[in-house]
C-alpha cells in the first residue's frame, strides 16, 4: 500500500508533500513522489526535504519511507496516474491552486486530469 | 475531379515515374536511418538530383522519399535506443523497451504497419481536403495570399517553440535573408554588396542544407554512442501483424492527430508524434505498461509521424503556407517550376496534385514492405558511428548544393549558414521559422505589391478572409500580452498542459539548447540587433518600392531583438559556467566547421575529386579514428562514386585552379 504524491516546486506542491507525509504516518505506508513538472527529471529526496525543517524532522522521527520515482512519460498527469496504477496506491495526493473563473475555462489542469482519471482516492490540498 | 485522380494514377504507369518513386523510397529509407537528416535532409539532398527533370518525375522522387523517412527511423530507435530523428524518440520509449524484452520484431512490425497506415490515411486526408478547400482557395486573390504568407511565417514562429521571441526573430532573419538578391518588383539589387553571385539570391538548397544539414553534422560528429547490449532480431513477424489489427482505433486516431498537426504551419512530425503519444496514454484506462513496452505506445505515434508529412502538404500545396520544413522546400521547388500553390495548382495543375497524393500512398506501402524485407540490412547500417558517416554526408551535401548554380560561393554560404544553424540550435532558437521565412520572402513581397497596385488604398483590409487571417495573426499575440499584463509572468506547472502548450515541443531539434542563457545566446541577440540595424540602414539606399518590405522587416526585427536582448540580460543571472561536456561540444563543432572550410579551400585549388580523396581519408584517420582498412575502402568507394556519378545523372563536379 503506497501513497503517491504529485510534487511541484510551488507552495501547493510543498503542501501536498506535507499532507502525504502526515497521511503516511497515520497509515504506516511508504510515500512515492512523482514530479508534477517534469516526471523524467524529478528532484532528489534531499531536495524535497531541504525545503522544510519540520517535514524533515517528521520523516526522520516517524520513520516514513520517502522515495522519488522517475518516469519514462514526460506528461505529468499520465506519469502520476501510471505510478498510482502500478504501485496500487491507496491514496493520491495533489496540490491545487486557486483559479479565477476565466482561468478555469481556458487553461488545462494537471490536478483536474488526475482527479478525474484516478482509480484511487485523491486528496487535494491547498497551500 | 475523379477523372483527374484517375488520370494521375494512370500516368504513374509510366516506368520512368515508377522508377523515380522507387529510387525516392529507397533513398528516403536510407536517409531516415541516418541521425539528424530526417525529412529535411532527405528532401534537401534529393532536390539537386531533380534539376532538369520534369515536375512529375521530380515530385515522384521527392514525395517517395518524404513519405517513408519516418518509417525507417524507427529501426535505430528500436534496435539501438538511438532515434534517427526527433520524432522517433517517441517510438523509442516503448519500442526499445519491447526490444529489450526480446520482442524487437514485434515492435518493428507494429511500427512499420502503423507507418504504412499513417501514410495511406494521410494521403486520403489530403485527397478529401482538396474538394473542401478548392472553393475557398479559388476565391483567394492577392490580398488573401499575402496574408497567408505573413500567417505562414508568424504561425511557424509561434508554434515551433515555447520561446516565441526567438522564433519570431528567426522568422524575420529568414525573411531578410530571402530578400538578398534582386527585388521582384523593381529589379534592383538588394543587399548584394556589388557581388554578382549574390544578385541571384541565395540558393534554397544551400541554405537548407547549411542550416539543418551541416549544423547537424557538427553536432553529432563528436557524439560517441554508449555501447549498449546488442539486441537480436527475435520473434516472428506474423504475430505482430495480427496484433496490429486489434489496435486499429489507435491507428486511426494517431493518423488523424498527425494530419491535424501537419496542417498547422511549422508544427511537424515531432510535435504530432508526441501529441499522439500523449493522447494514447491519456485515453487508456491501464497506463501501467506505457514506457515499458506497451504496443499502444508505438502504434498511434508511428501512424501520426507518417501522416504528419501528408498533413504538411495540405497547407503547402493548397494555400502556399509551408506546413513544415520539408514542405517549405517542396514549396520552393514548386515555385522554381513556376507552379504557384493555391489557386493555380488547384485549377491548372490538378493532375500534379493527385500524382503527389498517389505517390505518397504508394510510397508508404512500398516503404513498409521494403522495411520488412530489409530490416537486417537496415539494422547493420545503424551501427555505423556517425563520425564515419559524417564526411561522406558532407561530400554529398556540398555536391548537391553546388548543382544549382555551379558556383563555389554557394558552398561557402552553406558553411557560414551551418555555423549560424549550429548557434541557433545550441541557443534554443528554432530554425524552422528561419527557413520558412526564407522561402516565403519573395512571394510575400510579390503578393504585397500586387495587392497594393490592384487595390486603391487599404480597402483590401476589409475583405472577409483578410480579417479572419488578421484575427488569427493578432489574436493570440494580444491574448498573450493580456495574460502577461495581468501578472501571470511565470507559467505555472498546471498551465503547461493546455492544448497550445502541448504543441510547444522541440521541432526538428532533439537536444536541449545547451548554450541557452549563456553569453553565446546574448551574443546572438546582439548580432541580430546589429543585422537588423544594418539592414535598415542599407535599405534606405533603395527606391521606395524596393525598400518597403526590408525596412518593415528590419524595424519589427529590431523591436524583437531588443526585447530578446532585454530578456537575455535579465537571464544572465541564471547561467552557470559551462561544464566539460558543453566545452567539448563547442570545440568539436569549431573543429568540424574549420575542417569544412579547409575542405572548401582544397576544392577551390584542387577540384572536387582530388579534394575528396585527400580530405576524407585524412578526416577519417584523424578525427574519426577509423581503422586504416575502413578508410581505404571508404575513400575508394567515394572516389569511384564521384567518378561514375556524372555519367549517371547530370551532376557537375566543382573544378579548382588545378583542375
Amino acid at each position: 500500500m503506497t501513497i503517491v504524491v504529485a510534487h511541484t516546486a510551488t507552495p501547493e506542491g510543498a503542501a501536498a508533500l506535507a499532507a502525504a507525509v502526515d497521511a503516511a504516518v497515520l497509515r504506516r505506508s511508504p510515500v512515492v513522489v512523482v514530479s508534477g513538472e517534469d516526471p523524467t527529471a524529478p528532484p532528489t529526496v534531499e531536495d524535497l526535504l531541504a525545503g522544510s525543517e519540520t517535514l524533515a524532522r517528521t520523516v526522520r522521527d516517524a520513520g516514513v519511507s520517502v522515495e522519488v520515482r522517475r518516469s519514462a512519460l514526460p506528461d505529468a498527469p499520465d506519469a502520476v496516474l501510471q505510478a498510482a496504477q502500478e504501485l496500487e496506491a491507496e491514496l493520491l495526493v495533489i496540490g491545487v491552486r486557486r483559479r479565477s473563473p476565466v482561468g478555469k475555462l481556458f487553461l488545462g489542469s494537471t490536478a483536474q486530469r488526475i482527479l478525474l482519471d484516478a482509480q484511487a482516492p485523491v486528496l487535494a490540498v491547498k497551500a | 475531379m475523379v477523372d483527374a485522380a484517375l488520370s494521375a494514377l494512370g500516368s504513374l504507369a509510366q516506368p520512368s515515374l515508377l522508377v523515380m518513386l522507387l529510387i525516392g523510397v529507397v533513398a528516403g529509407l536510407v536517409m531516415g536511418l541516418i541521425p539528424g537528416l530526417g525529412g529535411t535532409g532527405a528532401v534537401a539532398i534529393l532536390i539537386p538530383v531533380t534539376f532538369g527533370m520534369e515536375p512529375e518525375q521530380a515530385f515522384a522522387l521527392l514525395i517517395g522519399a518524404l513519405a517513408v523517412v519516418h518509417t525507417s527511423d524507427t529501426v535505430s530507435a528500436v534496435l539501438l535506443g538511438a532515434p534517427g530523428s526527433a520524432s522517433a524518440s517517441v517510438t523509442m520509449l516503448d519500442g526499445y523497451s519491447m526490444a529489450r524484452q526480446g520482442q524487437a520484431k514485434r515492435a518493428l512490425s507494429l511500427a512499420f504497419l502503423s507507418s504504412m497506415a499513417g501514410g495511406i490515411i494521410g494521403a486520403i486526408g489530403l485527397t478529401l481536403a482538396i474538394p473542401l478547400a478548392r472553393p475557398l482557395v479559388l476565391s483567394f486573390a492577392s490580398p488573401e495570399l499575402f496574408m497567408l504568407t505573413v500567417l505562414g511565417v508568424a504561425l511557424a514562429a509561434v508554434l515551433s517553440r515555447g520561446n516565441v521571441v526567438k522564433g519570431v526573430l528567426a522568422g524575420l532573419l529568414g525573411l531578410l535573408l530571402g530578400m538578398v538578391g534582386t527585388s521582384p518588383t523593381t529589379a534592383e539589387e538588394r543587399f548584394t554588396f556589388g557581388s554578382l553571385f549574390l544578385s541571384d539570391g541565395l540558393s534554397l538548397v544551400a541554405v537548407a542544407l547549411g542550416v539543418f544539414g551541416l549544423a547537424e553534422i557538427a553536432t553529432r560528429v563528436g557524439q560517441r554512442r554508449a555501447p549498449s547490449t546488442p539486441i537480436t532480431l527475435e520473434g516472428g513477424w506474423f504475430s505482430g501483424i495480427r496484433e496490429w489489427l486489434t489496435h486499429w482505433t489507435q491507428v486511426i486516431r494517431g493518423s488523424l492527430i498527425g494530419i491535424w498537426a501537419g496542417v498547422l504551419p511549422g508544427v511537424g512530425a515531432t510535435a504530432g508524434t508526441w501529441l499522439a503519444y500523449g493522447q494514447a496514454v491519456a485515453t487508456s484506462k491501464d497506463k501501467r505498461k506505457f514506457g515499458k513496452g506497451d504496443p499502444r505506445g508505438i502504434v498511434g505515434p508511428e501512424s501520426a509521424n507518417n501522416s504528419v508529412e501528408a498533413g504538411d502538404l495540405i497547407p503547402t500545396l493548397l494555400f502556399g503556407i509551408p506546413g513544415g520544413v520539408p514542405s517549405a522546400m517542396l514549396l520552393g521547388m514548386l515555385l522554381t517550376y513556376g507552379i504557384q500553390p493555391g489557386p493555380a495548382i488547384v485549377s491548372e495543375h490538378l493532375n500534379l496534385l493527385y500524382l503527389i497524393i498517389w505517390c505518397f500512398a504508394i510510397a508508404s506501402v512500398v516503404g513498409a514492405f521494403l522495411c520488412f524485407l530489409g530490416t537486417p540490412t537496415l539494422a547493420k547500417l545503424t551501427k555505423v558511428p556517425f563520425a564515419v558517416l559524417g564526411p561522406g554526408l558532407l561530400v554529398v551535401m556540398l555536391l548537391g548544393a553546388f548543382q544549382e548554380s555551379g558556383q563555389l560561393g554557394d558552398l561557402w554560404v552553406m558553411v557560414v549558414l551551418g555555423v549560424v544553424g549550429w548557434l541557433m540550435k545550441a541557443t534554443d532558437t528554432p530554425r524552422a521559422p528561419f527557413l520558412i521565412g526564407f522561402v516565403l520572402a519573395i512571394p510575400m513581397e510579390r503578393y504585397y505589391y500586387l495587392t497594393s497596385s490592384l487595390n486603391d488604398g487599404v480597402g483590401w483590409l476589409a475583405r472577409p478572409w483578410v480579417i479572419v487571417f488578421l484575427a488569427v495573426l493578432v489574436g493570440p499575440a494580444l491574448w498573450a500580452l493580456f495574460k502577461w499584463a495581468r501578472g501571470r509572468r511565470a507559467l505555472a506547472a498546471d498551465d503547461r498542459h493546455g492544448p497550445t502548450a502541448e504543441l510547444a515541443v522541440h521541432e526538428e531539434e532533439s537536444e536541449e539548447g545547451f548554450l541557452k542563457d549563456s553569453p553565446w545566446s546574448l551574443g546572438l541577440a546582439v548580432a541580430a540587433t546589429f543585422v537588423f540595424v544594418a539592414g535598415f540602414v542599407a535599405s534606405t539606399g533603395f527606391s521606395p518600392e524596393a525598400r518597403l518590405l526590408p525596412q518593415l522587416v528590419c524595424a519589427v526585427g529590431l523591436a524583437f531583438a531588443l526585447v530578446l536582448l532585454g530578456k537575455e540580460v535579465v537571464g544572465r543571472t541564471r547561467w552557470q559556467p559551462s561544464g566539460e561536456a558543453v566545452r567539448s561540444a563547442v570545440l568539436v563543432a569549431t573543429k568540424t566547421f574549420a575542417l569544412m572550410a579547409v575542405f572548401l579551400v582544397l576544392v577551390m585549388v584542387l577540384g572536387y575529386l582530388a579534394a575528396v580523396l585527400l580530405f576524407v581519408p585524412a578526416y577519417l584517420l584523424w578525427m574519426a579514428r577509423a581503422r586504416p582498412r575502413t578508410t581505404v575502402i571508404y575513400g575508394a568507394a567515394l572516389g569511384t562514386l564521384l567518378l561514375v556519378l556524372p555519367s549517371l545523372i547530370p551532376v557537375d563536379l566543382p573544378t579548382g585552379l588545378l583542375g
